[in-house]
């Protein structure tokens, strides 16, 4: 009888451990999500769709053979290769992340940071990019002007 | 007794509150363990205190026109260097006194290494320390960013990329300390936050449980005396010194910044304002982080493609991960030293991991490339020219272990230096160079072990 009581009370207080335990768990976490939740940023807002370069950038296109713009709020670089075609790359190196710029003299893309360099299809000639360079859609308008979009994005 | 004891004044009227006495008993006996060791190890950590210490006064002061945001963080920056009488200075201080504050922590790390000062009972001690050295590098992480110039922003590009590298939350985590997808002016403003909220609250609390273990357990005596034969007073004789020390690194501190207002002008120690960062200029040829993270960053560098099926910077960080790791928790690593007895192969470990950071360091640095630096034509040579200072450096750290320790265990330190001269001299990548010297330190390791030679650990010397 007196056994009994001993393990009601035993599994009594199981059952309030689990409780309270469970209850605890409930409070960190009602602490825990809302902090992370806020500390995980908002979605990127702009505009999207293929971009089309601004009289600047087409003078700085012509200049240096390359400028670098902001297609869907992703940095993309377009150049003008030796045989006049025109081109366009994420900027991104696939290595650390570095802005990627174009030396015409050897028809190399090339990230300064850890020496990386793609050849004009993206693919990876020499240094540690684990991966070619994503290529964007370039589309000539009737009026001279370059449109810009990533793959898919331009019909 | 205390009332008898404590008489009248402020003394008095602090001691029938407080019950100061049994505290100023505990530190009127405290003592500094005096031996044939050098006293001079003791200060480094009071030292590292005294460089915090500045931070905070110099930090605050810089926060009175330091102004986070896109339109007014370099701007600001601008402003106090050009035209805010010594706001020059005061940057100077900060920027000198980060160098030379993780300069003294890391000297204070690797003698609280090598000394085995870490062995039981004070693994905690060593634990904590590690934390702040963290923190510490934290703070030096966080800190570039904020004069957004072209220079951080490309160093926090590479140094926060890193994070993607960690398997299934590494987007995540990228996202929330970026702020976004990339570094941006809301990378700035939670690097902002962390630099001079979270990380200095966080700071101050670790150094208050370190410097409590310090108090409670007292300074490391040397290996193998557990009591030590002398001690000298730690109030007035160590403090005074302590003191004296202090004043000495102030005056260097202030001669560092007013004669180099803007560092040294060596990679990874230069805090030129330089140009706006703008996201849409791509990189240029001399990007480099802190001289403190340069090893990381030419270990990037020497990491192919693909590696095992796994990115190359994954694996990057695995190997860094593992290191570090290793390296906190040297104290359950090292058996012998908890014996009181001399470890000469965490000793060997611990100088073979000295002159590997070493010889990624002065890679990193592109030592002898001059103004040609990071071409890739100039590798080889900048690599040979870092192998023979790092062969250098290893004949005296051999040298010296040998004639002054009587140490006869140099197998890790060995293969680090081989590692070196393989990459710098022979030519050979630097992975497989360092696998061929890895492989070669642990046949010698097998076959003495296995040839019945366990007792050579124990014949070695301290170290």
């Amino acid at each position: 009888m007196r056994e009994n009581g001993c393990k009601s009370e035993a599994s009594r207080r199981s059952f309030l451990d689990v409780l309270l335990g469970a209850s605890i768990l409930g409070w960190l976490g009602s602490i825990v999500y809302p902090v992370l939740r806020y500390l995980k940023p908002l979605p990127q807002t702009g505009p999207t769709g293929p971009t089309r370069l601004t009289r600047e950038e087409m003078a700085k296109l012509e200049q240096s053979q390359f400028v670098i713009i902001l297609v869907n709020g992703q940095r993309v670089i377009v150049l003008e290769s030796a045989s006049e075609q025109v081109l366009a790359f994420s900027a991104k190196c696939t290595h650390e992340g570095c802005t990627v710029t174009y030396l015409p003299g050897q028809s190399v893309i090339w990230c300064p940071c850890h020496d990386g360099r793609f050849d004009l299809s993206g693919r990876v000639l020499s240094g540690p990019p684990p991966q070619p360079l994503p290529k964007y859609v370039v589309q000539r308008q009737p009026d001279g002007g370059i449109l810009v979009a990533a793959q898919g994005g331009v019909t | 007794m205390n009332g008898q004891r404590s008489g009248g004044g402020l003394r008095g009227w602090l001691e029938r509150r407080y019950q100061l006495t049994p505290l100023l008993e505990f530190l009127r006996h405290k003592q500094v363990p005096l031996g044939p060791h050098s006293l001079a190890w003791y200060y480094l950590g009071g030292v590292t205190l005294f460089f915090f210490c500045v931070q905070v006064v110099t930090g605050a002061l810089l926060l009175m026109y330091y102004q986070p945001g896109e339109a007014t963080a370099y701007e600001s920056i601008r402003f106090l260097t050009t035209k805010v009488p010594f706001g020059w200075l005061m940057r100077s201080v900060h920027s000198w006194s980060a160098q030379l504050m993780i300069f003294s922590l890391v000297l204070h790390m690797f003698s609280t290494m090598l000394l085995k000062a870490y062995r039981p009972p004070r693994e905690l001690t060593w634990v904590s320390g590690y934390v702040l050295f963290a923190l510490t590098l934290g703070f030096g992480f966080s800190g570039y960013l904020l004069p957004w110039n072209g220079l951080s922003y490309f160093a926090t590009t590479v140094g926060t990329n890193l994070v993607r590298s960690v398997p299934l939350v590494g987007n995540w985590c990228l996202q929330v300390l970026r702020g976004g997808p990339d570094v941006t002016i809301n990378t700035l403003y939670r690097f902002f936050a962390i630099h001079v909220v979270i990380l200095p609250l966080v700071f101050v609390g670790w150094i208050s449980l370190h410097l409590l273990f310090v108090q409670r357990q007292g300074m490391a005596p040397p290996l193998g005396a557990k009591v030590a034969p002398r001690g000298m007073k730690f109030f007035p004789s160590f403090a005074v010194r302590d003191l004296l020390l202090w004043l000495a690194c102030f005056l260097v501190l202030l001669s560092l910044a007013v004669f180099a207002p803007y560092g040294p002008g060596i990679p990874g120690m230069d805090w030129e304002l330089g140009e706006k960062a703008n996201p849409m200029a791509p990189a240029y040829p001399g990007i480099k982080p802190e001289w403190y993270f340069l090893w990381e960053y030419q270990l990037l560098r020497e990491f192919p493609p693909h590696i095992f099926g796994l990115e190359g910077p994954q694996v990057c960080l695995l190997l860094i991960v593992v290191l570090l790791g290793l390296w906190a928790v040297i104290p359950w690593l090292d058996r012998r030293a908890a014996r009181d007895k001399p470890s000469p192969v965490l000793t060997d470990f611990g100088w073979a991991a000295i002159l590997f950071l070493t010889f990624l360091t002065l890679m990193g640095w592109d030592l002898g490339a001059g103004a040609a630096s990071a071409g890739p034509g100039s590798m080889p040579a900048v690599a040979a020219r870092c192998a023979w200072w790092t062969l250098a450096a290893g004949g005296v750290v051999i040298g010296l272990r040998f004639l002054a320790g009587g140490s006869r265990w140099f197998i890790l330190t060995g293969a680090a230096l081989l590692q070196a001269a393989l990459h710098g001299l022979g030519g050979v990548p630097y992975l497989p160079a360092g696998v061929i010297a890895a492989a070669l330190a642990a046949i010698t390791l097998a076959a003495l072990l296995l040839g019945g030679r366990r007792s050579e650990p124990e014949a070695g010397g301290p170290g």
